[in-house]
């Protein structure tokens, strides 16, 4: 069982090694046609720490102080500077902390929170808890902003964890340029609007890029079955609407009921198209293979997955025909048909289909109509009407002007809200709005509602940020490190094992059985809990077997005792494990008391110690008393010579 | 082939010398380290540390002065290894990534000729250091507790004592251990780091194990001789368990050795401290656990309370 665990680290070594005898065009060919083999194998691998295999760690803070000030009723009140400045000579920071010592401060003055937080009906514990919301909504927010960042930046598995309520920790293995990286986790968030390029314009630029990638390629290789279905479905997007709409939330309560109309309307509407489309495929195709004829092969468009695009109303594609056609992208000859005032960029939400996850490509204006700083609140709730989540959103007077403006001359087109280059929503204008407060609806869940405010909330509030730990790795030190870890672990190992075979013979060389076993284990569990191996994890690896060495010895110590009282062999055995027992079961269960606080209590690399340790110690107890017995007993039964030395 | 099969030392009748050798280490120790210090590592102090990797051999003193005249006076600077890899570090604190940044600019200027390679960047706010004191703090505390609770509940509540005392014994030997071997040999490079840490934490581990398995043999041996003297009864056990706590101790201390000397640098405080803590690990469980049972329950006999 072991072993299958361990399976996929031993295919991931290999498929890397396959992959480093490659070069350029080769390489990427073959990370293509094995995408999910490795992928497979990556999965399911131990993954090694950063000490081992080189990359950045990073420990970011939320400043709740700063956070206090920035949210407060009465920011420029000198006693509440006063008392903040006071509060940043604190030397833990971590976010219960600060609160209280922030309370035990105030109280000091004769004061409490409601004198500069929450509404004048809210009580204490209301306003904590509302304080104690509005640090967590920083936190997540960060976290949102960093993760995106890091997805786009190509970092294989960046680990990105909560910790302590106002901490981040950043995991970016193989990261070799920690000046870039750090830019990418600390620049402020880039929140804009763009208006989508539709209709005619978005099918003109995908034939033109279809037309030049043609060019690029041999035409013979792409079947026309393929070209029919991708016309389709440039066919059935554009009659689809998408369900997210953005409506001016000052005219929400006078034209409820038209609203509630409206929507019904376009969503018979949707269902009449889709059924006519349905039934009139045949006639579509035949149409499309006409035109076939003079618009050439579509090498492009065929990358997006026709019946998914038709069910979203976009361009959407598969994980792996997204690297694809981000390649396509950055070729010359496809950039020089694509018009300047043009950008692609991809969704936020994945769509997990057919065991892939897909995303949709949005083909946007390059030119953003407003950027996130107009923002200056964004809530989620749910429509009490029609039990729907929304997001409101609230501009301030110069936005105010100028969305009137947006709005209003684009009524029925789609605008996306981008953050750093992603798109996290692209809903339909539907009215021109002017208070400055809109509505965007369509959600299917409250988890997007949520998301969506986040990131509308990330233009309004930079999240204040500070990095307090930074360490990163260089991977020539993590290979030398790896290499006399290792090294002097199996030199060690095998000095132990020789020795127990002279003093024990037979016995000594069932107890290295059981050593052998146990490294199995150790590895498997920690492949199981997708454990990452650590340097102090390989030496949690190493007390571990200093443990199995010292479990064997006591029992086959005790055999010896018995046998030496004059008694057979096989009672000698069954009462040396028995007495054993007591003592192998109390001094494994205090080192797991040990283990435990350390993992508790430990951060990064002693975490990594203790869960080897703990790993080690569950695998011992099992080896030591079930296998190495077991294998005795049968050894015996078939009269085979067993011996102690 | 047999190690110490049945023999006969009287451990426990002198114990009364070995608190006296016990306790003089740890004053020399203690002594030593008020006096020269342990050095904190950049774990502790926080900071700025950098493992660069040169093409050519450098000399410290030429690399100090390039970084007195940058800004960075007093910074310590150590060849690890070999002359072509340099430890720079320093206290200083400033914005983000800036002091490496200025650092690795200030090389890139005073030495042209001689391209560096960045190994490892660490920066460390000054508030972590506090942190993880009291983390390290609070994980031994707890783990004594804890081992106290149970050690307890599976024994006598003196034999608890007894270990938990053992405990804080090696932890003030291996930390006296480690600052005289400091002031004797600096060279070693020894520091206060969170790998040595985990070391300490272990070698409790290591050593509450080696105790109970003692333990383990006296509450059997009890119930075996019931009239005889406890004293006699912990020698007996001790004796018992001789063989195996002699291999034990032995083979990972073998293992802790072959760490010490092939694992390199990284790895060094770790081994060293461990190593240490396996030595007073395995005495303390004879010296110090067992004696002070034998001691208390002596203690109570003269009471006249039997127990």
């Amino acid at each position: 069982m072991a072993l299958y665990y361990l399976y996929p680290t031993y295919r991931d070594y290999q498929l890397s090694k396959e992959l480093s005898t490659l070069h350029g065009e080769d390489s990427a060919n073959f990370v293509e046609k094995n995408y999910e083999k490795i992928k497979s194998a990556r999965d399911g691998r131990i993954k090694l720490g950063l000490d081992l295999k080189g990359g950045m760690y990073v420990v970011l803070e939320v400043d709740v102080i700063k956070l206090l000030e920035d949210i407060s009723k009465k920011k420029d009140d000198q006693l509440l500077q006063k008392i903040l400045n006071d509060l940043r000579g604190l030397s833990d920071s971590t976010r219960g902390n600060v609160l209280d010592a922030f309370k035990a401060k105030l109280a000091e003055n004769n004061l409490t929170l409601k004198n500069y937080y929450g509404e004048l009906t809210d009580d204490e514990s209301t306003i904590e808890r509302k304080l104690n919301d509005a640090i967590d909504n920083a936190v997540d927010r960060a976290i949102g902003v960093i993760r995106n960042r890091v997805d786009r930046y190509g970092v294989a598995e960046p680990q990105i964890q909560k910790v302590g309520g106002n901490r981040i920790i950043v995991e970016l293995p193989g990261v070799s340029n920690p000046q870039d990286v750090v830019k990418l986790l600390e620049g402020t968030a880039l929140l804009t609007f763009h208006l989508l390029k539709e209709g005619e314009q978005e099918i003109r630029i995908l034939k033109d890029i279809d037309k030049a990638l043609a060019k690029l390629q041999d035409t013979s290789f792409f079947a026309s079955n393929l070209q029919q279905t991708t016309d389709t479905t440039l066919k059935d997007k554009t009659t689809k609407t998408d369900t997210s709409k953005i409506v001016s939330k000052d005219k929400k309560d006078s034209k409820e009921k038209t609203k509630k109309d409206t929507s019904k309307i376009s969503k018979t509407t949707k269902k009449d198209t889709n059924l006519a489309n349905k039934t009139d495929t045949s006639n579509l195709t035949d149409t499309t293979t006409a035109q076939d004829t003079t618009q050439g092969p579509t090498p492009f468009t065929s990358l997006f997955d026709p019946e998914l695009s038709y069910r979203y109303g976009g361009l959407v594609a598969s994980e792996t025909n997204i690297k694809k056609i981000e390649a396509i992208l950055k070729k010359d000859e496809i950039k020089a048909v694509i018009p300047n005032d043009v950008i692609f960029a991809w969704s936020y939400k994945e769509i997990p289909d057919k065991g892939e996850k897909y995303k949709i490509m949005y083909i946007l204006k390059k030119e953003p109509e407003l950027t996130g700083s107009v923002i200056t609140d964004a809530r989620y709730t749910i429509d009490q009407q029609n039990n729907r989540p929304y997001v409101s959103m609230e501009m301030n007077s110069e936005g105010t002007a100028d969305w009137a403006r947006i709005t209003g001359a684009n009524i029925n087109k789609r605008c996306a809200i981008v953050l750093d280059g992603v798109v996290y929503s692209a809903p339909v204008i539907k009215t021109k709005i002017t208070g400055g407060n809109s509505m965007i609806e369509g959600m299917p869940s409250l988890e997007e509602a949520k998301l969506l405010a986040i990131v509308l909330q990330s233009g309004a509030l930079p999240a204040p940020m500070r990095r307090i730990e930074e360490r990163t790795i260089g991977p020539s030190l993590g290979e030398d490190s790896i290499r006399t870890g290792i090294l002097s672990s199996i030199i060690a190992l095998f000095m132990v094992a020789l020795f127990m075979i002279v003093y024990y013979q037979f016995g000594g060389s069932v107890a290295d059985l059981a050593l052998l076993i146990n490294v199995l284990f150790v590895m498997g569990i920690m492949a199981v809990f997708k454990a990452t191996l650590t340097l102090p994890g390989i030496a949690g690896l190493i007390l571990t077997l200093g443990m199995a060495v010292d479990t064997n010895v006591l029992i086959f110590e005790r055999i010896r005792e018995e046998m030496r009282t004059g008694k057979p062999l096989k009672t000698a055995i069954e009462i040396g494990y028995k007495k054993a027992f007591s003592a192998i079961i109390d001094s494994h269960l205090t080192s797991v008391i040990t283990g435990i606080v350390l993992y508790i209590y430990g951060s990064g690399p002693i975490k990594g110690f203790a869960v080897t340790l703990l790993a080690g110690i569950g695998s011992n107890l099992f080896t030591a008393i079930v296998i190495t017995h077991f294998i005795f007993d049968i050894m015996l039964e078939k009269g085979k010579k067993v011996s102690f030395g | 082939m047999r190690l110490f099969e049945s023999t006969n030392i009287n451990f426990l009748g002198k114990r009364r010398i070995f608190y006296l050798v016990s306790l003089s280490i740890i004053v020399i120790g203690l002594i030593t380290l008020f006096i020269k210090g342990i050095p904190r590592g950049i774990d502790f102090l926080g900071g700025t540390e950098l493992q660069i990797r040169f093409e050519k051999e450098v000399d410290v003193h030429t690399i100090r002065s390039f970084m007195d005249n940058a800004g960075y006076s007093g910074m310590e600077i150590k060849t690890m290894g070999s002359d072509k890899d340099l430890l720079l570090r320093t206290p200083i604190q400033k914005e983000g990534t800036k002091v490496s940044e200025e650092i690795q600019e200030a090389l890139k200027k005073s030495l042209p000729d001689n391209p560096f390679q960045v190994l490892r960047i660490d920066k460390v706010g000054p508030k972590i250091g506090k942190e993880l004191t009291q983390n390290a703090l609070m994980a031994v505390i707890l783990s004594l507790i804890g081992i106290l609770i149970y050690l307890a509940f599976r024994f006598q509540f003196i034999y608890a004592v007894g270990a938990v005392v053992a405990l804080f014994h090696d932890v003030l030997i291996t930390i006296s251990a480690v600052a005289i071997f400091h002031a004797l040999i600096p060279g070693l490079g020894l520091e206060l780091n969170s790998t040595m840490l985990a070391a300490f934490l272990t070698l409790i581990g290591f050593s509450v194990n080696d105790t109970v398995i003692i333990f383990d043999r006296i509450r059997e041996n009890i119930k075996l001789y019931k009239n005889e003297d406890i004293e006699n009864v912990m020698n007996k056990s001790v004796n018992a368990t001789l063989s195996r706590t002699v291999i034990t101790s032995g083979t990972v201390f073998l293992t802790i050795i072959v760490l010490l000397l092939f694992g390199g640098e990284v790895l060094r405080s770790f081994s060293f401290t461990f190593a240490v803590g396996i030595i007073t690990g395995t005495y303390s469980s004879v010296f110090v656990a067992s004696a002070i049972v034998v001691d208390w329950k002596h203690h109570l006999l003269k009471k006249g309370k039997v127990n």
